[in-house]
């Protein structure tokens, strides 16, 4: 179990280099996805939700093909796309699509 | 020779035909959605949003000149980023604080 955690802490993607908190702070997208879900729809960006979408989608395919392989980008631009594809759908609706 | 240089750079390992080049290429969209969004009122502007895009691009711009090699446009992608995100933020801050002095002065 500590070695595990120790196997982490030292691996090529881990919290010693850049490659881990690149990737931390796009994070923040998702947060802030999550917490504007509350807010009503006429707050949504459509350019920058839309822009989102294409960006996560992509950056998925790079985390997967970078090397060394980029588990931590690749969920954050999962969870990302489906924050925004979510808001998007919130946005298309409340514009009458 | 130049038909060769561009040959090259078609079928670079980081080219066009690669999602190395493609996705920071479209990151700049996120600076092109925000400097838009520049005309919206203020009250539309979502703070944890361009807080994020604020912090992703410091962090990123400061990440680019670490790495090996140093890439200059995942660099001023990410320094766009974090520009369009302090004025978007610095935009409703002063809406929200000057409309606050305004309703006190009342």
């Amino acid at each position: 179990m500590g070695s595990s955690f120790r196997a982490f802490l030292n691996s090529p993607v881990g919290p010693k280099t850049t490659h881990f908190w690149g990737p931390v702070a796009n994070w923040g997208f998702v947060a802030a996805g999550l917490a504007d879900m509350k807010k009503p729809p006429e707050m949504i960006s459509g350019n920058m939700t839309a822009v989102m979408c294409v960006y996560s989608a992509l950056f998925m395919r790079f985390a997967w093909m970078v090397k060394p392989r980029n588990y931590l980008l690749l969920a954050c631009h999962a969870s990302n796309e489906a924050v925004q594809l979510c808001q998007l759908s919130r946005w298309a609706k409340g514009n009458g699509y | 020779m130049a038909a060769s240089k561009l040959q090259a750079l078609w079928n670079h390992p980081a080219g066009p035909k690669t999602i190395h080049f493609w996705a920071p290429t479209f990151k700049w969209g996120i600076s092109i959605a925000n400097i838009a969004d520049f005309a919206k009122p203020p009250e539309k502007i979502s703070y944890p949003q361009q807080i994020a895009v604020t912090a992703t691009g410091v962090i990123w711009s400061r990440y680019s000149t670490v790495i090996t090699p140093k890439n200059w446009n995942l660099f001023s992608v990410n320094l766009a980023m974090a520009a369009t995100g302090m004025y978007q933020l610095s935009r409703k801050l002063r809406h929200d604080y000057s409309s606050e002095a305004a309703v006190a002065k009342e």
